[in-house]
């Protein structure tokens, strides 16, 4: 007797990417410099999706690329920088020209967003933001709240729920079952948990047995997991802990170029959106010897 | 030794960094260079049993060098151990295992509050800043806020904020404690001088001033009235000959620090 058929749920970049439509909300995972995934983001920009609204907790980069291409109407964020580079200079800009909206968050009353959505509850709570001007920008879903019982004042955040969550690991098996090595640290669990569809791209495919082997060190296990796309160097040119770290020669040369509106749009162009592949943009920006100079230990 | 030459960059560092004590348990945000300096410093002379967690989430690393980014891996090096951020570290925060926290703004008010969001009007931008990212958060839950600033002029020492993205003392007097919140900003160091808060009011207060500087040299690269106590303001201690030693060859032998002083 045959097993019936199990569903992979592999995809390429591009089949991956093709999943986003117009419109939609998209979770980005990753802190500032680490852990996004910047091969799917540039693989999106490249499509031209429009219309997107982005909630990333703390970011820069994957930000830049999605706002250079035209693809986002708002983003949703506590801080869009990158970091001692420099600020942001294309969602900077386009903020300042009122092309792009930006409601600010603070990182923990997104996090709480993201938390009452996941636990499908009708807000979470948390101390953040009191006193600050950052609770009048959001009078509906950041609601001051003086307990009943205790008289303790805390801010009520209702759900964030996301279209879907796109998210940086480190091996996933066909499917779904993923893991990020050696464990997960940023906020990338809430952006899945909140989110209708998970698309996640890894640094390497792995049998399940190497899940069924040690299934203490899942991050996510399949029914959280719509998609998976292999990309190796996926978060390049961020980091990917312990593997790579940032590739600061990037993050100088990008804040650099963009200095001036034409330098900045010909690195755009050649740099970023004009190589078709995944190995085309790791080659368009130094290619083995760029990697080689952020590897941290053996892969 | 205490006659050692230095810059300015050291005295502040040094300033902060003997307010740290082993009972401090800290962290670090982004762009943050002065504050992760002066942890440094301050585990390596006299407060070697303080936390300090790198970029929130690497407790007692200790990095070789600073990176661009101090929120980056980058700065995890030989830590004893690595949180989760949503539930590790938000938890230690909100929860107080953390105590210590510092933040610096493009703005900041006489009542310790800082903007790090827009100049002008929120909705059309003169500047838009990066975000207050855990300002509001980190500002409302750890009672012991330092504050620092590389820019003392009217421009950042403002009358009143063009937003609130971090919470200080708030309105002044109580307004902390009416909300629930522990403590709050303890002290201010700038590149001119070293700020306390009033006690009462929660104004900021002159509490000693860098060598070669002037209590009216404060009050005019300040845009609101400083509180200045009677009698003589006594000057900001020196850095020892020590404290540069480490800081230059041990902390951060790359010099990132001076990121923050363009």
């Amino acid at each position: 007797m045959t097993e019936p058929a199990r569903e992979s749920k592999l995809r390429t970049l591009e089949e991956a990417a093709e999943l986003i439509p117009d419109g939609a909300t998209v979770g980005i995972g990753g802190l500032s410099m680490n852990y996004a995934p910047m091969a799917f983001v540039r693989t999106l920009a490249r499509r031209r999706v429009k219309d997107l609204t982005v909630v990333a907790v703390v970011a820069g980069m994957p930000i830049e690329w999605l706002v250079a291409a035209g693809c986002v109407r708002r983003v949703l964020s506590g801080l869009v920088s990158l970091e001692g580079f420099g600020l942001a200079p294309r969602f900077r800009q386009a903020v300042q020209a009122g092309t792009v909206e930006f409601e600010e968050y603070s990182e923990h009353s997104l996090i709480a967003r993201l938390q009452a959505a996941a636990y499908r509850l009708p807000m979470m709570p948390t101390r953040a933001g009191l006193g600050t001007d950052v609770l009048g920008l959001h009078p509906d879903t950041m609601r001051p709240v003086t307990d009943e019982v205790t008289g303790e004042a805390y801010v009520a955040c209702t759900p964030l729920p996301l279209d879907f969550a796109v998210v940086h690991a480190t091996a996933a098996d066909t499917r779904g079952n993923v893991r990020v090595e050696p464990k997960l640290m940023w906020m990338d669990a809430e952006v899945v948990r909140a989110a209708a569809n998970t698309i996640v791209t890894v640094e390497k495919i792995v049998p399940e047995s190497s899940f069924r082997d040690n299934p203490a060190a899942t991050s996510y296990p399949r029914f959280l997991v719509d998609t998976v796309a292999e990309a190796r160097w996926g978060a390049y040119p961020l980091s990917c802990f312990p593997r790579y770290g940032y590739d600061g020669d990037f993050f100088r040369a990008y804040v650099k170029a963009h200095g001036d509106p034409a330098a900045g749009q010909a690195f755009w162009s050649e740099r970023i959106d004009t190589p078709e592949s995944h190995g085309d943009f790791l080659a368009a920006n130094g290619g083995a010897h760029a990697l080689l100079a952020i590897s941290r230990r053996t892969v | 030794m205490s006659d050692a030459p230095y810059t300015i960059d050291e005295l502040m560092i040094a300033t902060l960094a003997r307010e740290y004590t082993n009972d401090t348990r800290a962290f670090n945000g982004a762009v943050s260079f002065v504050p992760v300096c002066a942890y440094l410093l301050a585990r390596k002379t006299h407060a070697p049993d303080l936390v300090w967690a790198a970029g929130s989430l690497a407790v007692d690393a200790q990095p070789k060098a600073i990176a661009e980014s101090t929120l980056s891996d980058a700065l995890w090096d030989g830590a004893t151990s690595l949180s989760n951020s949503a539930y590790d570290f938000w938890s230690y925060a909100q929860g107080r295992r953390y105590n210590t926290f510092a933040f610096r703004g493009a703005q900041m008010d006489t009542f310790g509050n800082v903007n790090n969001t827009v100049i002008g009007s929120y909705d059309a931008p003169k500047v838009r800043l990066p975000g207050g990212g855990g300002m509001a958060d980190l500002g409302c839950m750890l009672p012991l806020v330092y504050l620092w600033s590389t820019t003392h002029d009217p421009r950042t020492f403002v009358e009143k904020l063009d937003f609130r993205s971090g919470m200080g003392w708030g309105d002044g007097g109580d307004h902390r404690a009416r909300l629930g919140l522990a403590g709050g900003p303890q002290l201010c160091v700038t590149n001119l001088c070293v700020f306390d808060f009033e006690p009462e009011s929660k104004h900021m207060r002159l509490k000693s001033l860098h060598p070669g500087v002037t209590a009216g040299q404060v009050q005019e690269a300040t845009g609101f009235d400083v509180v200045i106590p009677s009698g003589e303001i006594p000057e900001t201690p020196a850095p020892t000959g020590e404290e540069v030693r480490i800081l230059r060859t041990e902390v951060d032998p790359t010099s990132a620090r001076l990121r923050e002083f363009r």
